[in-house]
């Protein structure tokens, strides 16, 4: 006999960090204690009246995860997803891998969750076989029904006391996907209804008894702190009901959001600031430093052959410069993070990517362990990596703490979304291509200068990775070129950083399939043909870290392509340009922009993309991440962040543009059906829309564009 | 304070707040309304989008001075049930994906429909070019509203 505990640590999965069921016995949630029958595992509940509650591992943020994992639990278990409630994990011993990115929530939960439905779904069967005596072998399951011989049928609901008494299998057989009835069928959202009508809870809309709004003001200068400052000038905005300093500036905490605004303007033209050693930062003194970096040294990525050698031998070099700005990640919800701090234990409620981590570090900022603070991840209003970082929820506990009394929810502004993000950093991007006398090509390097996001991770310190994820997309070129050196000199820069979504992928991969457009165009050769001809007839290969098999990359490339209509003729003005990349050698991509420049305005008028992701647990999801990515990758062509004073200049969406509805061109999403297991899909489209759509601005204008943003959309 | 009078979703409403309150905050802090977002507060997002006398408009840039004695339709009062078309074509178009921009795009979607019965691309582009989907969800959005035409009375 398995006991809970075995079978909830095979369920586990390693690689991510999930692992469940430290509380071995199925523990009833508040208000459910009398419901629930059986819990056979941490991600399941089933109801005597069949219902079942599948608790999400990771958090929802727009990508699906929401409908996407729960679908591979109900397959196993035969449920009927009409009947399927979703709720959210709240991290602790259960739900110790919460982090969600990386494109990994599919990839890292899909054998824990089909192994606990499966499981389940067996002891379902042996309740109802001991029941009707006959053997489990004779009993099938179907949409929330076990079913016997000679028509016997009993509903999951009436099994559940018997189920639960049963010990845990080990090692089911999961289906075989030709049996799939839910998995790779188009279910739409589970949270459609709920959004459409409102009814969805936020971050921002979490309301709780007694509850107070605070905002907080911090020097616009990140890392300044405040000098002086009256608050009795805040006091005496009606509504206004305390003020206290803490860690990140002066919090005004007030009866509502507007009192707590009106409040902190009141406060801040009375402020004044030490505003710290980044004082002086700007983008144009960084901009000198990264260009110096250039030609300095720097840390090998990857080594291949002798490429300094082959510069030196080679009949022609090809030289250019890729620069890529600071963006933000402008989540139209704003920072936020509602907090209930007592004696004894605290409680948050915070759309956190990360909330394992805001769980342990907002204990710490007041003095507790983290087993007493319960940490509620409501729904995310868009995360994009903003929300791995764990600096707005510690600010939250802490203006709490200082405040006293009940739950405080402190709400950022545009502004402060602005002026302190963690923000993606700009690079300068330095690349040459060697070629012999007959024009094949023989060298390949590419030089990246830039802040480091990496340590913003590792609490600042240089990890011995930094090089190669500061590269990925260029270290990881899948070309087969004789001699290949990419590396990466690191510049520092006071600002904070963090992960963004296509993270640093998207300005390495704008540089390496721009520049690679510009190598074909310089042999007169076709981008596509060229491209395919690098590819070559290899399998899997390895670079570094991670392999990726080249037949995969090449199928996406030639779908895309031909879905698109590659070499046909095009209207006068139009081009079509194309980028592809083995994202971390998991999900394969290419897309194919269609645009026109008429009169020096950028219409992008079409990407059609293929991809090849494993497994597709849901295509309208996919879909959705492969639109949503696109969009998410052309913003960044226009958009900037640039420092002056230490300060960013951008504080809003009037001057951050993100694309809207009238410039997103049409999408056609090509799915390359593959049998391996699913990957992610929340980043690998992103960082081909821009080097797609510049590569077309050269097929259309012949000018080729190797700075972004573009000046509002003029060539 | 001063007091003000607003009918929302139909109800009467008493509310006591500043003259220059903006009605964002007075239907999400004062009334718990919190269908309507707030995304950036400078009137260029879209999100706080709710009717006023029918008319879509910015609740972050709407005073409650400016909206006392006038008829404010939130999300939460478009239907009961989520049966509006612009919400049913949502569902079936599957639009959202994180959903926090959603109700301001679908109540600018309810207020086109229901100005133009039929309208154009570009009548759907200008009336969405105030708002911000971060998501990327325009293609559904454009659809959807597209599905609904007709609909909407």
């Amino acid at each position: 006999m398995t006991s809970r505990r075995e079978f909830l640590k095979v369920t586990g999965t390693a690689g991510t960090g999930l692992v469940l069921g430290m509380h071995l016995e199925a523990k009833p949630r508040p208000g459910e204690a009398t419901k629930v029958a059986f819990r056979p595992n941490a991600f399941l509940a089933i109801r005597p009246d069949g219902t079942a509650q599948i608790t999400v591992p990771k958090v929802e943020m727009g990508q699906g995860v929401r409908t996407a994992l729960p679908l591979a639990l109900a397959e196993e278990l035969d449920l009927d997803w009409s009947r399927v409630e979703v709720v959210n994990a709240n991290p602790g011993p259960d739900f110790k891998g919460m982090q969600t990115g990386g494109s990994t929530s599919v990839s890292g939960t899909w054998d824990s969750l089909r192994k606990a439905g499966a499981a389940a779904r067996e002891m379902l069967k042996a309740a109802a076989a001991a029941q009707w005596n006959v053997a489990a072998d004779q009993c099938r399951t179907e949409k929330g029904f076990v079913l016997g011989p000679g028509g016997k049928k009993l509903g999951y609901g009436a099994l559940v006391e018997a189920a639960a008494r049963l010990p845990v299998p080990k090692d089911v057989p999961l289906k075989k996907p030709a049996d799939y009835r839910l998995l790779g069928k188009r279910t739409p959202r589970f949270d459609g209804p709920a959004i459409v009508t409102g009814k969805t809870i936020f971050g921002l809309d979490v309301r709780r008894p007694g509850q107070r709004f605070a905002a907080v003001l911090r020097c616009p200068v990140p890392g300044g702190k405040p000098r002086t400052w009256d608050e009795a000038r805040a006091k005496a905005v009606r509504g206004v009901k305390a003020v206290v300093q803490v860690p990140t500036g002066i919090a005004v905490i007030a009866e509502s959001t507007w009192a707590a605004f009106k409040g902190r303007e009141a406060l801040a033209a009375t402020a004044t600031w030490d505003e710290g050693a980044a004082r002086d930062f700007s983008s144009a003194g960084l901009e000198v430093k990264m260009r110096a970096a250039l030609t300095g040294p720097a840390d090998d990525a990857r080594r291949e052959g002798d490429a300094a050698k082959a510069l030196a031998a080679a009949a022609k070099v090809l030289e250019a410069e890729y620069s890529f700005p600071y963006q933000a990640h402008a989540t139209v919800e704003p920072m936020n993070t509602t907090a209930l701090v007592g004696a004894d234990g605290a409680e948050m409620w915070v759309g956190s990517q990360s909330a394992n981590r805001a769980q342990e570090r907002a204990a710490a900022a007041i003095g507790f362990k983290p087993e007493q603070m319960k940490v509620n991840v409501p729904l995310i209003g868009g995360g994009f990596g903003r929300r791995l970082g764990t600096d707005f929820s510690t600010e939250a506990a802490q203006v709490a703490k200082a405040a006293g009394g009940g739950p405080v929810q402190v709400v950022w502004d545009r502004e402060d979304d602005f002026r302190h993000d963690l923000f993606h950093p700009a690079t300068l991007h330095r690349l040459r291509a060697g070629f012999d006398g007959s024009g094949a090509l023989t060298a390949w390097t590419h030089r990246i200068a830039g802040p480091a996001v990496l340590r913003s991770w590792t609490g600042g310190q240089k990890a011995p990775s930094q090089a190669s994820v500061e590269s990925n997309g260029a270290y990881d070129i899948p070309y087969a070129i004789p001699s290949i050196a990419v590396d990466f000199a690191e510049v520092e820069a006071p600002t904070p950083l963090g992960w963004w979504r296509g993270i640093e992928i998207v300005p390495n991969v704008f540089a390496r399939e721009c520049f690679l457009d510009e190598v074909a165009h310089a042999l007169g050769k076709d981008p596509l043909r060229f491209r395919l001809d690098l590819l070559g007839d290899r399998g899997t290969v390895k670079f570094g870290r991670e392999t990726a098999d080249i037949r995969r990359l090449k199928k996406v490339l030639e779908v895309a392509a031909a879905k698109a209509g590659w070499g046909r003729k095009l209207p006068a003005g139009h081009g079509l340009g194309l980028a592809c990349h083995a994202y971390d050698g998991r999900t394969y991509a290419a897309e194919v922009a269609e645009v026109s420049v008429v009169k020096g305005r950028l219409r992008i008028h079409k990407v059609t993309c293929a991809v090849d992701c494993g497994l597709v647990v849901n295509p309208v999801g996919l879909e959705a991440q492969v639109e949503g990515g696109i969009a998410f990758g052309l913003s960044a062509l226009f958009s900037q962040i640039t420092w002056e004073k230490g300060r960013t200049v951008q504080t809003g969406f009037h001057d951050f543009p993100v694309l809207r509805l009238a410039d997103m061109p049409a999408i056609e999403t090509h799915v390359v059906s593959s049998a391996e297991s699913p990957s992610g899909m929340g980043e690998p489209p992103v960082p081909l829309a821009i080097p797609a759509v510049l590569n077309a601005v050269f097929a259309a204008t012949g000018k080729r564009i190797r700075k972004v943003p573009l000046d509002g959309g003029l060539i | 304070m001063p007091s003000y009078q607003l009918t929302v979703n139909g109800r009467i409403r008493t509310v006591d707040a500043d003259a220059d309150t903006p009605l964002l905050w007075v239907l999400r802090d004062t009334l718990g309304l919190t269908g309507t977002k707030f995304g950036c507060g400078q009137g260029v997002c879209g999100s706080c989008t709710v009717h006023l006398d029918g008319q879509a408009v910015k609740s972050c840039q709407t005073s409650v001075k400016e909206a006392a004695g006038h008829a404010v339709m939130t999300v939460e009062g478009l239907s009961k049930d989520g049966s509006h078309p612009v919400q049913k074509a949502w569902i079936a178009e599957d639009v959202a994906q994180c959903g926090y921009c959603q109700p301001g795009m679908i109540m600018t979607a309810a207020a086109l429909l229901k100005r133009k019965a039929h309208p154009t691309d570009a009548d759907i582009d200008d009336a969405f070019a105030d708002h911000v989907c971060r998501c990327g969800t325009y293609p559904r959005i454009r659809k959807a509203v597209k599905r609904a035409a007709g609909g909407v009375k």
